[in-house]
């Protein structure tokens, strides 16, 4: 069995560690949130700077006079929204190429993990837990899948085979085949990522909240968005749906049977979003190219 | 010089999460993509050639009567009666109507929690039950994400599964 920083240290494409968004949660996580300092750590990145102009003169929220400046497009599309932009980009820079471990095409990881991202986000506002931390852990949960899925490209069939014939969820699978599983090394990633505690634990147990402590309701969120996103669709991979079904995670949460539908209807509002997000990272995509 | 003919073109009409679209136009092949625990109801009258196509997320409108008056194919019950009702508008009739079901993908839940999949296609068989539909072809449930083509011209249905390269046909033309 190979140790899991051994995957972290030979997988080729990595992200790198995404500083600004540790600042900005910290940040945004301060009773008065100040935005000059937001404007200012934006602002040293050019990419950053043209994708949230692009995002508060797109479609969605189109004004009648586009915004030119920096600090106003912050102004127009308030801390959450320009923080969900960003989280986007920076945690999600990585996630937009095929994963072909794990039979997901281009696109497929990131629109998962931001739809995630923002259905946990709604039930977060809902109960009324901290959002901004909900949703970076929320975008971040399959980071492991990045590593992993070079690896997987060779033994994938076994592991579909076992999820399939065995009825195995794919972690288990993975745990077989790997000895380890994309949920431990997302949370080892993070780890080497200063990431907050809490995100690490969330990341780690997101298959199984209810195993992870003092963080169990921080992962619960993170769970239920998964299964939000799966339900409508916007699952990705071969096996989407081999996962086991948690209902500790929605006991954790308070949540009752019905609330799901009425989270997928909310989330589905949302959708919309997602996509405008994606057009911006794409296109500052293009531009870095 | 005359304008070139695009023979075997073919319009991919895209049905999105929550829609339906209902056509008589030959050159469509009407498509909605990744299911997930959706379940999309194809329906086709083959001597008219009119075919329809649902993507509906949920199985029943109380959840959100609002909703449902605004956007009705989001739920199995109101989004088949709207399915129904446009392909009447192209003369369709109903006991003519092949119809494949496709979706409802289900993780693996015994607590009841997360079994919107499994709750959709029970409100739709028992809505095809009481006004005596009979499903041609289904494929539902399961682990995977769907997608699902039906070409008008021939009522054709064909699916793609995730993780599985080729597509397969779920219903013959005719």
């Amino acid at each position: 069995m190979r140790h899991l920083d051994d995957y972290l240290d030979k997988v080729s494409n990595l992200p790198p560690a995404p500083r600004v968004l540790t600042e900005l949660l910290t940040l945004l996580g301060r009773d008065d949130v100040d935005s000059e300092k937001i404007v200012s750590i934006i602002a040293l990145d050019p990419g950053l700077t043209a994708s949230v102009l692009q995002l508060a003169n797109s479609a969605l929220l189109a004004a009648a006079r586009p915004a030119e400046e920096l600090s106003e497009a912050v102004a127009r599309l308030g801390f959450n929204q320009v923080f969900q932009l960003v989280a986007a980009l920076v945690g999600g820079s990585g996630m937009a190429p095929p994963q072909p471990g794990y039979g997901i095409d281009s696109g497929e990881l990131w629109r998962h993990s931001v739809t995630v991202a923002v259905a946990a986000q709604l039930v977060a506002e809902e109960v009324g837990d901290a959002p901004a931390i909900v949703y970076t852990a929320a975008l971040l949960h399959d980071i492991g899948k990045i590593v992993l899925s070079e690896t997987l490209v060779q033994s994938y069939a076994a592991l579909v085979a076992d999820t399939e014939q065995q009825q195995l969820p794919l972690i288990e699978a993975e745990r077989r085949v790997l000895g380890t599983d994309h949920a431990e090394i997302g949370g080892r990633l993070l780890t080497r990522w200063k990431m907050p505690a809490g995100v690490v634990a969330a990341v780690t147990y997101h298959h199984a909240p209810q195993e992870a402590g003092t963080h169990a309701r921080l992962a619960a969120h993170v769970y239920v968005g998964n299964m939000l996103a799966h339900m409508m669709g916007y699952g990705c991979g071969h096996v989407p749906f081999a996962i086991h079904g948690r209902s500790e995670a929605m006991r954790i949460l308070g949540l009752g049977e019905e609330s799901l539908p009425k989270f997928m209807i909310a989330t589905f509002e949302k959708l919309g979003f997602v996509e405008a997000l994606f057009g911006a990272v794409s296109k500052s995509k293009a531009a870095k190219r | 010089m005359p304008s070139p003919q695009l023979v075997g073109f073919e319009h991919r009409v895209i049905v999105g999460i929550a829609d339906l679209a209902v056509t008589n136009n030959r050159s469509a092949t009407l498509t909605t993509y990744s299911l997930g625990s959706c379940l999309a109801v194809a329906i086709y009258d083959p001597v008219i050639r009119c075919g329809g196509l649902l993507h509906a997320m949920l199985p029943d409108s109380s959840i959100d009567p609002v909703k449902a008056a605004k956007q009705p194919g989001m739920f199995i019950e109101t989004g088949v009666a709207a399915l129904f009702r446009a392909a009447y508008q192209f003369g369709a009739e109903k006991m003519r109507m092949r119809i494949a079901v496709a979706g409802g993908g289900q993780i693996m839940d015994n607590s009841g929690f997360f079994n919107i999949g499994k709750r959709n296609y029970e409100a739709l068989m028992a809505l095809f039950q009481k006004h005596g539909l009979r499903v041609a072809a289904e494929q539902v449930g399961g682990l995977v994400n769907r997608t699902v083509y039906l070409n008008v011209a021939s009522g054709e249905v064909r699916l793609k599964v995730s993780g599985q390269a080729s597509e397969t046909v779920l219903l013959c033309g005719i």
